[in-house]
């Protein structure tokens, strides 16, 4: 969680890697090289906070069909791609399927890492907000099926009146059940409680 | 016909002695013997005295009677004598008249056999002249017929139909589709013969005229040539002539069929430039992708080449500069700078290194295929081409292909310079034995030629007088005959234009 990010160089050229691994390195970053699709799954960057630069040409498996895979398994990691020489429709399925940027070599050293620092702080935000949300999940979690039954009906705005009513319960229990989950939930407010319920959803439908 | 029957020569008058005189004759002697019986002697006398006496004259009678007695007597003998001799004379003449009619009747039997035999022979003529009659009739109703059809054949066919007489020297007939395709009237030949001649394009009519006079010995005729219609539209023609022979086997007409092909033409020439532009489509499509593997070769090294050295300057910028850390990447950087220009050495072996295809041809044949594919620019561009191929030329050694690309080349750049040239526009392609053990090729047109600033430069790389010229054709004919263990040179011809000479060595010979 706290583990500081990594720039995944994904390139069949070991000149290529070594050199834009160390520019990455000179400007500060924690740099990973691999020398193709097949040995960068092999590990477990992929859950590993970051972002991928990726040659598209390469043997096997190239920068694209990578893409297309992390996209397919649900890995969000930011993607910038090196070319050697790409054409426009190349660059556009690379874009179309999220790339941050299509780079053709030779670049200039600020410009990748400029997106590399972006892709970096893209990656932080999501993780920070898929965090959030597997927070919110665990703590809705805890909840007994009449606290989560109180709680839903509060989150649409029902006095505990009316709830008591409906749930056929009385009006004293549906505010023990309502305290009892928002203490579960560490909510202070109605707003927080929305909050965390809307997280929780987010992260249901993943 | 009948012949007169002959008198038989001998009469019933000529054979018989007593005629109708003889018997008067011979009744009057008797009634002057009587006569002078009855009156004879005394009794005359006494008479005369005048003594008739009663006894007497009964005497007298009596006498009288005797004598007409043997008068009738007589009479009657002569009468029956006369009756056979009649009764002979008759059988006779019965006979005679059997006779006669007998011949007669052979005769007419004889005539009419011959009438008969005659008549036969007639019928018979009659009948055979009835069947030639018929025969003629119907072949004339087979003529007629055929007639009929050939009209409506020739009016109707889109083809020309023609028949030229070789003793008239003229043509004889040419069917109404004269007028739709050469859009002149048929009378015309009525009063013009050649006519059709004069339509015929002018760069054709030599040419198309020698083929008709050749036709006059052959029988045969096949040409293609241009016409020239009234509204001045151009039309492509096919003409083909075949012999017409007599019974005895000599020609004694042409007939043929001139037919419209200019949409198969322009079809053809459809075809023929689609086939070029398709060819330039796929070489522009190997160049593009031979330029896309070099640009990402060479871009890998320059890419390691950039980011090292960024990396370097932005060590030393931050003033961390281990020196060690940035001999690594200096060392990186000329690793990178010398693998770029590995990459460019290599791409020219392969260019260089084609595989050896190099054997014994006929250059004279991988010109003429030459020809046939600058075919269509020549006529475009309106260009004139003499082949002047020496009989005599050896094979020579070389790769086929890269000979013709080369020799395609120079002709495609000779056709260009005449673009803007006065017409006529001409392009010469010589082959020649040289004592050197070369052959040579020449290829002389008659363009802008050019300066002698642009001849030092004219076979350089990227150096073109044309406007989007890539200026690479003249570059690379050069190296392919260089290739080929042949040299190429230009030099101005003496009346404009310019002459391209390769030469090329001849097989088995200088064997390299």
């Amino acid at each position: 969680m706290n583990e500081s990010p990594t720039v995944f160089l994904v390139d069949d050229d070991p000149a290529v890697r070594d050199a834009v691994g160390l520019l990455l390195r000179a400007g500060g970053l924690t740099v990973e090289g691999f020398a193709n699709a097949a040995e960068f799954l092999a590990t477990d960057a992929v859950r590993r906070p970051g972002c991928l630069v990726l040659d598209v040409r390469m043997p096997e498996m190239s920068g694209l069909d990578l893409q297309k895979k992390l996209r397919n398994d649900g890995c969000p990691m930011p993607i910038i791609f090196m070319t050697g020489h790409g054409d426009v429709p190349m660059a556009i399925r690379a874009m179309k399927a999220g790339a941050l940027d299509f780079i053709e070599k030779p670049f200039s050293g600020e410009r990748l890492l400029t997106r590399v620092y972006e892709a970096l702080a893209i990656d932080a935000r999501d993780r920070c907000r898929q965090a959030q949300r597997e927070a919110a999940a665990t703590r809705l979690s805890r909840l007994s099926p009449r606290e989560r039954e109180v709680l839903d009906r509060v989150a649409d705005g029902q006095y505990n009146k009316t709830i008591a009513a409906e749930l056929d319960i009385s009006i004293s229990t549906v505010e023990i059940h309502r305290r009892r989950a928002m203490e579960k939930l560490e909510a202070t407010s109605i707003a927080d409680l929305i909050r965390t319920l809307a997280l929780a959803n987010d992260q249901a439908a993943r | 016909m009948s012949k007169p029957v002959a008198e038989p020569p001998d009469s019933g008058e000529s054979r018989w002695p007593i005629r109708p005189l003889h018997l008067t004759l011979i009744g009057l002697l008797y009634l002057v013997f009587s006569l002078l019986w009855l009156l004879g002697g005394d009794r005359m006398l006494i008479l005369w005295a005048g003594g008739a006496t009663p006894p007497l004259l009964v005497e007298m009678l009596k006498d009288l009677l005797v004598v007409s007695a043997g008068g009738i007597l007589l009479y009657l003998l002569l009468r029956v004598y006369g009756n056979v001799v009649r009764l002979r004379i008759n059988q006779v003449q019965d006979l005679r008249l059997a006779r006669i009619e007998e011949q007669a009747r052979r005769t007419r039997d004889a005539l009419e056999n011959r009438v008969r035999e005659r008549t036969a022979e007639l019928l018979a003529i009659n009948q055979t002249l009835e069947q030639q009659v018929a025969a003629r009739t119907q072949v004339e109703i087979a003529l007629s017929d055929s007639e009929e059809r050939f009209r409506q054949l020739a009016e109707h066919i889109r083809e020309v139909f023609w028949v030229y007489g070789i003793a008239e020297e003229r043509l004889l007939y040419v069917s109404p589709a004269y007028e739709e395709i050469w859009g002149r009237p048929v009378q015309g030949f009525h009063e013009r013969p050649l006519d059709w001649i004069e339509a015929v394009h002018a760069d054709d009519r030599q040419r198309v005229h020698a083929a008709h006079v050749a036709r006059q010995q052959l029988g045969s005729l096949d040409e293609e040539y241009r016409i020239v219609r009234p509204d001045g539209a151009i039309r492509w023609i096919r003409d083909r002539g075949f012999p017409v022979r007599d019974e005895a086997g000599y020609i004694y007409r042409i007939a043929g069929l001139a037919e419209d092909i200019t949409a198969h033409r322009l079809a053809e020439d459809q075809l023929r430039r689609q086939q070029v532009e398709l060819a330039q489509m796929a070489r522009l499509r190997l160049a593009v992708e031979l330029a896309s593997n070099l640009a990402h070769e060479l871009n890998q090294p320059l890419a390691a080449i950039v980011a090292y050295t960024q990396a370097g300057l932005a060590l030393l910028r931050q003033d961390q500069a281990d020196p060690r850390a940035l001999t690594g990447a200096l060392d990186a950087v000329v690793h990178q700078g010398l693998r770029a220009g590995e990459i460019i050495r290599h791409l020219r072996e392969l260019v260089q290194k084609h595989p050896d295809a190099r054997a014994a041809l006929d250059l004279n044949t991988s010109l003429r295929a030459v020809v046939h594919y600058a075919q269509l620019e020549l006529r475009q561009a309106h260009v004139v081409l003499n082949l002047e191929l020496a009989g005599n030329l050896p094979p020579v050694l070389g790769d086929d292909i890269q000979i013709q690309l080369a020799a395609l080349y120079l002709a495609r750049n000779a056709i260009e310079a005449m673009q803007d040239a006065e017409e006529p526009r001409r392009l010469t392609i010589r082959t020649a034995l040289q004592n050197s053990g070369m052959a040579l090729v020449t290829l002389a047109d008659t363009g802008h030629g050019f300066s002698a600033d642009t001849a030092d430069r004219l076979f350089q790389p990227f150096f073109s007088t044309k406007p989007g010229g890539m200026g690479l054709g003249l570059s690379v004919s050069r190296s392919i005959i260089e290739s080929q263990g042949g040299e190429l040179w230009a030099t101005p011809n003496p009346d404009g234009g310019v002459s391209f000479h390769f030469i090329l060595p001849i097989y088995g010979r200088r064997h390299e």
